[in-house]
């Protein structure tokens, strides 16, 4: 009678408490609300793209071959991998698209590690100018750098074009395979990515606490053992990164190729675009292939990461190697000299180019002779008259560059602060459920569009948004969702890398305290991380700000700077575009400047720096 | 507290996503425009089939205003822009960017009719072939953004433009009446103008070309924009295979020592049973050797300006390319950089064969254009007046259509005389003294884009251009 009654939950309410406890984490909420918005985001432009695909195009290979306007057929599909065609737009561009990825990874990766290593945990001489000129190429559009090369080394002997610098001013004439095709691309690219491998194994270099190497040494570990032993496999996340990061941007990579007489996928979908638009969509998804198997590459290394905390609630310091009293300024006065030429050289041709008569016209170089600059192409404030302008009015005056400075600021303005936040959250919410599936699935989801390369991502935000519903073409808004979508993993990559080296017991203590979830983000998370997660708004600010690949294809010519750059370049009015070269670089210093100001953060000191 | 904070901070980051897109004063979106009103049983021709015939119960809307367009004067038309556009938007796109330097000249000329007219206006040049999909998404809606367009590529217009009924043409009645004809009789597209890519080579060495398979000779690496970048590029290589042209070529061939032609030969013999297999005439195995062997050796570029800086440069002796020839209005001579530094091949004495190639920038009113009216009024202005067609008139090497625009443009502009001093006599720069159209259609000997037998050839002679394997310095 007086036996205790055994209160049962029914299984509703155990489901219902469940999913409270759930919801009552703030990084499930921000986990389940970011999978089902990147989830469409990512999967409707690719349903879009794989449709095209199997879409006739009236006046193209397609309606040819079927004889019909409209409709939907496999024989794109057919006509790309088993015409006699197969060979010139299909093997031979995928050849050499993956070449050049896998070149371009190394070289940044072994340039840019190497110098992160010196940088950070050596006592090499001049450090804080060599670090800060050494992000100069990836400040750059990264065609410009291949102008640049063209500049130097085409000469009228071997590239049959007028003599470049080199060949004007000291008669050599550098081999064909050094001015154009694979080489100059992989090592342009490279030297454009490699602050990026710079910038994130840096970053981890620098928050490495140096107990793990000590102890090594005291067990009398030899040096190289310690280097593969201990230090490589603290900053794997950042190598592995970095090839994810270098491997998609390289791949689709538009520009670079187009100038150096490289035919990849990227360039061989826009020859394609016009006559075998289908055709030209199956590229774009053999692109987007390579960008999933890189994620589920990326997916196996992760699950099977054990533990990179680096950044602990217990001391931390970094020991630095010794390179002596004279190596420490021999090898700072070699990497001065490199970096010279991969970034001050540039900037000073710009500038001179600015000053010339004719784009390429170097004749002050052989006369000495000041009637052979001219500063038109920065006072002329009119287009009237023909006075070598080509209908175009000075930089200062011109109505059409500036107004695509403000368009470009805006885009990334925008990008910045929404992938950027965005982003810091998606990493903060998968580095607190590391094991979750689902968790994995948001970071593989929001990480999917930068692995596909820009040309591709662009190409199917165009065709989702270009209907009778919704046409965005040429239109802010188009630029900005796809820059978001696209540079989210920017801050996402370098917030969970972060993140995942914050340990646990940091936040624990706060909610011990019972401290609300804005606060210890805002007090604790976000100051201890503070220039990652700056770097996280950093990067997709100042990569927008020279996009070219993914905009290319959303908007006319003089809609942003980017595209405006392009447009001199291909034209041959190298004055301007490296007026706006200068431009951009002065933007971005002064942004970097800024923000190291405000905030003490600086790109340059590296992701988780 | 934790739960909604993060909630309100995620939902406020991807509400600025949306929200945060600025339209930038450019395109609209669908429905800030009204929808096309259409006249009772008369229903707009389907998108993706072959524009009905000229029957009038089958026109558009646009049609229908664009026949009415067609029996107006300028000041009639200009009466009706006014009344459609007054305080509106009006979008164009193009090939050409000077469609941005026409539009202010036709705003001050309807303001010359009605003072208190106004219109904003936006022109959009698009890239990499991007116009076609351009106005292909923008015909999917019911009123597009675009009023009307100046486009080149006639192989392209005809097959993914005109036979899918997106763009009209509209030929303005003073326009027609300057060229003889009328609107009812005119059957092809209206052109603003014709423009000529011609064969130019530095001079500063010993090298000559007197003949136009010189061009295509043993170890010659021509520079010439990618013909996968310019399609007009291509279109010049179909057009060669045209029976006229494939003469020209054979002509030109024959003028040829025997030594040059022993070399040409084989290639020649080669072709025949190519050209027998794409239904060519007499001649077209010349038409397919030349084109074999401009294909497997011209230095792609990535536009004609690079070329002419290229070639103007004393250090390109020897070098020759096919390219604009109005760039050479923009030369600033230097120590090293001169316009006298080249030569226009088809200007020496005794050159023989092909000069270049014209294409034609056309003329069109979209089919769902949201101001029809102005369209054709700006249209007609641009082809029918001196000041409508200066933003091009003003420099070389852009020939009206309008044979009495471009004799008024030459009168105020003397184009003929460009290369010549202060003094009118003395030849400064003789390769800028254009000798204007009717010169270079006929002892010039450019080669014309024709659009239909572009289209035509385009997956016949087309496809054969792309199995040659192109010409790669790299």
């Amino acid at each position: 009678m007086n036996e205790p009654t055994a209160l049962r939950a029914s299984k509703s309410t155990i489901f219902l408490n469940k999913v409270k406890a759930f919801f009552s984490k703030p990084h499930n909420v921000i986990l389940v609300l970011m999978g089902i918005v990147l989830t469409v985001t990512t999967v409707a432009p690719i349903v879009a793209i794989v449709e095209d695909t199997f879409k006739i195009h009236p006046g193209t290979i397609d309606a040819h071959l079927t004889g019909q306007a409209a409709g939907y057929t496999v024989v794109n599909y057919v006509d790309l991998f088993t015409s006699r065609l197969a060979k010139t737009n299909l093997w031979t561009p995928l050849l050499n698209t993956v070449l050049l990825a896998v070149g371009t990874c190394v070289v940044s990766i072994l340039f840019g590690g190497v110098f992160a290593f010196l940088i950070t945990r050596t006592n090499l001489a001049w450090r804080k100018y060599l670090s800060s000129i050494f992000i100069f190429p990836y400040i750059m559009p990264q065609w410009t750098l291949a102008v640049v090369w063209q500049n130097l080394f085409n000469s009228n002997a071997i590239t049959g074009t007028s003599n470049g610098l080199l060949a004007a001013t000291a008669g050599i004439n550098m081999p064909l395979w050094w001015c154009q095709g694979l080489f100059p691309s992989l090592v342009v690219l490279g030297l454009h990515y490699a602050p990026f491998a710079y910038i994130l194994i840096g970053g981890i270099f620098r928050n490495m606490d140096a107990n793990l190497e000590e102890a090594a040494t005291i067990l009398d570990t030899p040096k190289w053992r310690i280097m593969t032993k201990v230090t490589l496999p603290m900053v794997k996340p950042a190598i592995l990164s970095t090839i994810l990061l270098v491997f998609g941007s390289s791949m689709g990579s538009y520009p670079v190729p187009h100038y150096l007489g490289l035919t990849t996928l990227s360039t061989k979908y826009v020859s394609l675009n016009s006559k075998y638009t289908g055709e030209a969509s199956i590229l774009a998804i053999i692109m987007m292939f390579f960008g999933v198997a890189i994620m589920l590459l990326n997916q196996l290394s992760l699950t099977s990461r054990k533990s990179y905390t680096t950044v602990t609630g217990k001391s931390g310091q970094i020991s630095k190697i010794n390179l002596g009293r004279a190596g420490k300024y021999v090898i700072a006065l070699a990497l001065v000299i490199v970096t010279f030429f991969t970034s001050i050289f540039p900037i000073v041709s710009f500038a001179f180019e600015t000053f010339l008569p004719n784009p390429g016209d170097y004749s002050f170089l052989y006369t000495g002779d000041t009637d052979n600059l001219t500063t038109k192409w920065w006072v002329t404030d009119e287009n009237v008259s023909e006075n070598g302008m080509y209908g175009q009015k000075g930089i200062l005056h011109n109505e059409t560059i500036w107004r695509a400075f403000k368009g470009t600021i805006w885009v990334s303005v925008c990008c910045s602060l929404i992938a950027g936040t965005i982003g810091t959250l998606i990493g903060y919410a998968v580095s607190k459920n590391r094991r979750s599936k689902w968790a994995n699935y948001v970071n593989s989801v929001a990480f999917l569009p930068y692995l596909m390369p820009s040309i591709a991502v662009g190409v199917a935000f165009f065709i989702l948004f270009s209907n009778q519903y919704v046409n965005l073409f040429n239109t802010y808004t188009l630029l900005i969702i796809t820059g978001t979508i696209k540079y989210i993993p920017f801050a996402s990559r370098s917030s969970l890398n972060s993140m995942l080296q914050l340990s646990g017991e940091i936040e624990e203590a706060a909610i011990i305290q019972d401290i609300p979830w804005i606060k210890r983000m805002t007090r604790i998370i976000i100051p201890i991380q503070k220039s990652s997660i700056i770097s996280g708004y950093l990067l997709p600010f100042m990569t927008c700000l020279r996009e070219l690949s993914l905009f290319m294809l959303l908007c006319t010519q003089g809609f942003i700077l980017s595209t405006t750059l392009d447009y001199f370049d291909e034209m041959g009015l190298y004055a301007f575009s490296s007026g706006i070269n200068l431009i951009l670089i002065i933007t971005i210093l002064v942004c970097n400047t800024l923000v190291n100001k405000v905030t003490g953060a600086s790109l340059d000191k590296g992701i988780g720096g | 507290m934790k739960r909604l904070s993060a909630l309100l901070l995620t939902l406020v980051m991807l509400l600025s996503l949306a929200a945060c897109g600025g339209n930038g004063g450019s395109a609209p979106a669908a429905q800030d425009t009204p929808p096309a009103q259409t006249e009772g049983d008369a229903a707009p021709a389907p998108k993706d089939e072959a524009p009905a015939p000229a029957d009038d119960a089958n026109l558009t809307e646009t049609q229908k205003i664009i026949k009415e367009a067609e029996s107006m004067s300028l000041e009639d038309l200009a009466k009706k822009a006014i009344e459609e556009s007054n305080g509106k938007m009006f979008y164009g796109v193009g090939n050409s960017s000077r469609g941005k330097s026409a539009l202010p000249l036709f705003i001050e000329y309807l303001q010359s009719i009605d003072s208190s007219y106004s219109m904003e206006f936006e022109w959009q040049q698009p890239k990499n072939n991007k116009i076609f999909d351009q106005l292909t998404a923008d015909s999917l809606k019911d009123t597009g953004t675009f009023a009307m367009t100046l486009i080149q590529d006639g192989n392209q217009i005809e097959s993914k433009m005109v036979q899918t009924g997106i763009l009209d043409t509209f030929i303005p009645k003073e326009w027609a009446e300057a060229n003889g004809t009328s609107a009812d009789a005119y059957t092809g597209y209206l052109a603003l103008q014709t423009l000529n890519k011609v064969f130019m080579y530095n001079n500063t060495g010993s090298k000559t070309y007197d003949n136009c398979w010189d061009f295509v000779a043993e170890g010659e690496h021509g520079l010439y924009m990618d013909i996968d970048s310019e399609i007009v590029g291509k279109n010049f290589l179909y057009m060669l295979t045209a029976d006229t042209y494939a003469g020209w070529l054979k002509d030109a061939f024959n003028a040829l020592s025997a030594d040059e032609q022993a070399y040409f030969q084989p290639t020649i013999k080669e072709m025949e049973s190519e050209a027998a297999d794409l239904g060519l005439g007499a001649d077209g195995a010349y038409a397919l050797a030349w084109i074999k062997l401009w294909v497997e050796s011209y230095n792609a570029q990535t536009d004609d300006g690079p070329i002419c800086n290229t070639l103007v440069d004393k250090s390109a002796t020897d070098q020759f390319g096919l390219l604009v020839y109005s760039k050479l209005r923009s030369v600033e001579e230097s120590s090293s950089v001169s316009v006298n530094n080249i030569n226009v091949a088809a200007y020496d004495d005794g050159y023989t064969g092909i000069g270049g190639y014209g294409y034609c920038h056309y003329l069109f009113v979209t089919d769902n254009s949201p101001l029809p009216w102005t369209a054709c009024a700006f249209i007609a202005y641009m082809t029918e007046t001196v000041d409508g067609f200066s933003a091009w008139g003003k420099d070389m090497g852009g020939y009206s259509s309008n044979p009495t625009v471009a004799e008024a443009t030459e009168a105020q502009y003397g184009h003929s005389k460009g290369g010549m001093a202060e003094d009118g006599v003395t030849v400064e720069f003789e390769a800028k003294n254009d000798r204007g159209y009717d010169w270079w259609t006929t002892d010039g000997k450019l080669v014309l884009e024709d659009p239909e037998y572009c289209a035509d050839v385009a997956f016949t002679v087309g496809s054969w251009v792309e199995m040659l394997t192109k010409y790669s310095a790299g």
